[in-house]
């Protein structure tokens, strides 16, 4: 490694508003390298972001406090110097972008101002030169036609231009580190390649160090030279890439790459799931015919003409009973909005939805009565997904009841529940509020299942929880498939989740399905050009099985 | 207070947040029931009779006999003061009461069904919002004649418009919430998904908001009684004493004072609790 921009030695953060005051940052040493990118993984909780946000000077409360240590940057200890001074380190040495570009862009300011803003400030730059510099920013960051761009509204842009956009706001004063605050996370995986080919590419040409706040292992193993990996506050490893990957030291480290769902399978067998899939062919317990959803957007009675989006355009599927289908696509692919139009929950514009037979359009009394009894939906973000004021034992004593269960039996089948998605039965007295995202993932499935469901669609459903509690939810639902023979619908635009779980999967783009068949055989041999780019775009633990680039391609089966 | 031994164990920051969310929930409720007990016990508390008039002792200050002095007809401001409590606290009880109830009904259906419904319950509110509350109150009060009656009538009819908005915007962004989505598949009623899952959870807002529109309930029934639409003379009530003192506000100042720091009080009670329930109720969140 070359000579460090910045060097953060035994750095304790501390949380003043309980006594004894809370470690949040405890005792971490950590040097970027000029010119590199360091890899900073965690799970959410593990204080990566804190620290980050510490080297800033942009501490989220004033109850904490940098209570030792020293964070070097070109000589001058940050966590000593006032916030004037700190002021020319914001912006001018360090940039930094976030999460979730549409809330960290100022709304009502155009793109290209908000890129000039710092140049003017921190260069005292004239207007029209600040402009200039502007436009060649946007168009380092890859705007097609900055000039014109300049002038555009953060809401004119997609979530990957605004992206963009924000690194261009950080880079306008040609900083020396950027730190990138989880970047991709909100995006779709062929907008994140690009993105973090974006940041390798800035890298590259500008010579700047980059610290990426990510807990996606993939992200780090295809963009970083370097991981630290944080836990509890603490650095619990670091070093370089393929070495650290290859062979991790610390048992959280190994946890995490063990977590990661882009690890092939071991002891992989198509036999049976080829023979299952055969021994289905018998009567559909969900039929999709050519089914078409639209929603009205805008148009009055005033101005005439309604205008209609298209969210889902002549879907078919079948799902057999027992099986596990995989529904992948970007955002906006209409993934959703399928799911609710089976469900009932979206009005259908034409076409045909049948559950165990029974049509929804020609008998929706009688449909949706079924449909309500025997499925069942497991949502995105599970705090939402349950009512605040209920504690999990009256959410489940709720269904339960309305399912007609005798009063005597609801407290055992409660418990029953609750054993059946490993939850302790303390939980019923508890409310989501006091629980994490993965015990509340835990009772909204037990909710699915308290109705004795025969389909669970499950929406994005460990999209907004980390890794390992990724891994243990998907394991459930694979363990609830064998042991209750479930149906599950699972909808995600995580590739390599459904790789694991689902036996069919089915791609979906602009409201149609352009690819559907066994997972394997896609993931093996994708027919569609879109389907090869989405699992291009995954990225690999794997170094190198670099980002964008063809794989090779799986040996034929052995037949 | 803790001993100093004692409070390096306690979370100091904590603490005080605690007592700063309790202590404006003890003073308010503290002063609340202070009044309900004056109301309560107001034959036994008050030295004389509210309407009697002792025509010796017009008009002179605090004194022994009369602690908060007399007024014009020599009637014992103290006892006008505790009688006119009872029907204080009834003008906030039944002012705020219905207009939160039929406010709260309405905005949760409105925002629940949208469409038609909405935009109906909406003109009719933009219709009554497009008047001045004043004067549609004394419109109505002018129609129904004077009396306490009416004017709870009119506070009905006018008041239930800000309890239907702020529950109406509320419905409208948890009725898109997953578990309102949840209850919906799982094959519950519309009435119960209404009512059960997501009013309880739009309903915070409102009940911070009954405290300070008890206030303004207040202040407008005495402003209705001092107009000589509301209660009327020789019943005791704050607005009227205020308002009956005004002509003699230079020269016997007592009459006009202490019912108006009597408004104040029960106002500033009212108010403390409503930020206590705010922060309990979690709606500064």
């Amino acid at each position: 490694m070359s000579e460090p921009v910045l060097s953060i030695r035994d750095l304790v953060v501390r949380y003043h508003g309980v006594t004894p005051a809370r470690t949040l940052i405890d005792k971490v040493s950590l040097d970027v390298g000029k010119g590199e990118i360091l890899g900073l993984v965690g799970e959410s909780g593990s204080g990566k972001s804190l620290l980050c946000r510490s080297v800033m000077g942009l501490l989220p409360s004033r109850a904490l406090k940098i209570d030792a240590g020293s964070v070097m940057l070109d000589g001058r200890d940050l966590t000593a110097i006032d916030s004037a001074e700190m002021l020319h380190v914001r912006g001018r040495k360090i940039g930094m972008i976030f999460q979730n570009p549409s809330s960290h862009l100022d709304p009502v300011m155009k793109i290209g101002e908000q890129v000039a803003e710092g140049i003017r400030f921190h260069e005292g730059a004239t207007r029209e030169w600040a402009r200039s510099e502007a436009i060649r920013i946007l168009e380092q960051v890859g705007f097609p036609d900055p000039e014109r761009q300049y002038d555009s509204y953060p809401h004119e842009f997609s979530g990957g231009m605004r992206q963009r956009a924000m690194i261009a706001a950080a880079l306008s004063c040609r900083p020396e580190i950027l730190i990138a605050d989880e970047p991709t996370t909100a995006l779709d995986v062929t907008i994140q390649a690009q993105i973090l080919d974006l940041l390798m590419n800035l890298r590259d040409r500008l010579g700047l160090s980059v610290i990426l706040i990510t807990h996606d292992l993939g992200v780090v193993a295809q963009t970083c030279d370097r991981i630290a990996v944080m836990r509890d506050g603490q650095l619990v490893e670091h070093g370089e890439k393929r070495a650290l990957l290859a062979d991790p030291q610390h048992e959280y480290t190994r946890m995490l790459i063990g977590s990661h769902p882009s690890l092939p399978a071991t002891g992989e067998d198509e036999e049976p799931v080829r023979a299952a899939i055969e021994k289905k062919k018998t009567g559909a317990l969900l039929e999709v015919d050519d089914l078409h959803v639209e929603f009205d957007i805008g148009g009055s009675i005033f101005t005439g003409g309604r205008k209609t989006f298209k969210a889902v355009k002549g879907v078919s599927l079948q799902v057999m009973p027992g099986e596990t289908i995989g529904i992948v696509g970007e955002s906006g692919s209409g993934k959703s909005t399928l799911a609710r139009a089976i469900l009932g929950l979206n009005r259908i514009a034409s076409g045909h939805v049948a559950f165990d037979g029974v049509d929804l359009a020609q008998q929706p009394a009688k449909a949706l009565a079924r449909l309500r009894r025997e499925t069942a939906m497991v949502f995105q973000d599970p705090l939402n997904a349950l009512n605040p004021r209920y504690t999990v034992g009256d959410t489940l004593r709720e269904v339960l009841k309305h399912n007609g269960t005798p009063s005597a039996e609801i407290p055992g089948r409660i418990r029953e529940l609750l054993d059946l998605v490993h939850l302790d039965h303390e939980f019923a007295g508890r409310k989501p509020r006091s629980m994490s995202g993965g015990q509340c993932q835990r009772a909204g499935i037990a909710r699915a299942l308290a109705v004795n469901p025969r389909l669970i669609i499950a929406d994005e459903c460990v999209a907004a929880l980390d890794v390992t509690i990724q891994k243990q939810i998907v394991d459930l639902f694979a363990e609830l498939k064998e042991r209750m023979n479930l149906t599950l619908l699972f909808i995600a635009h995580d590739l390599a989740i459904v790789r694991n779980l689902c036996e069919r999967m089915v791609v979906m783009y602009h409201g149609e399905i352009v690819e559907e068949g066994p997972t394997d055989l896609v993931f093996a041999r994708p027919k569609q050009a879109y389907t090869a780019d989405l699992l291009a775009a995954v990225p690999d633990i794997d170094p190198d099985r670099p980002l964008l680039a063809p794989r090779a391609a799986r040996p034929p089966d052995a037949a | 207070m803790s001993a100093p031994a004692t409070t390096r164990f306690s979370p100091s920051a904590g603490l005080s947040r605690w007592l700063g969310s309790h202590l404006s929930l003890s003073i308010g409720a503290g002063i609340l029931v202070f009044f309900v007990l004056i109301a309560i016990f107001a034959p036994l508390v008050a030295p004389y009779d509210p309407v009697l008039q002792m025509a010796d002792v017009r008009l002179t200050g605090p004194s022994l006999a009369h602690p908060l002095g007399t007024d014009n007809f020599g009637r014992d401001m103290l006892s006008r003061l505790i009688y006119g409590t009872r029907i204080d606290l009834q003008i906030a009880l039944i002012g705020v009461i219905f207009p939160f109830i039929i406010g709260t009904v309405l905005g949760t259906v409105a925002g629940f069904f949208g469409g038609i419904v909405d935009a109906i319950f909406m003109r009719i509110i933009d219709i009554i919002l497009a008047f001045p509350f004043l004067v549609l109150m004394l419109a109505i009060i002018a129609i129904l004649g004077p009396g306490l009656t009416s004017f709870y009538i009119a506070m009905a009819l006018v008041g239930w418009v800000s309890y239907a908005r702020l529950v109406r915007a509320q419905i409208l962004v948890l009725k898109n919430s997953d578990y309102a989505i949840a209850a919906v598949s799982l094959g519950f009623s519309r009435t119960r998904i209404m009512f059960r899952h997501l009013l309880p959870n739009a309903i915070a807002g409102s009940l911070v908001f009954v405290m300070s529109d008890a206030v303004l309930v207040l202040l407008n029934g005495a402003a209705i009684s001092y107009l000589g639409l509301g209660v009327q003379p020789p019943t005791a009530e704050w607005g009227i004493m205020v308002a009956e003192g005004q002509p003699f506000v230079t020269t016997a100042w007592w009459i006009t004072l202490f019912p108006g720091l009597a408004i104040v009080v029960l106002a500033f009670g009212f108010s403390l609790l409503g930020d206590a329930l705010g922060d309990l109720l979690g709606v500064h969140e």
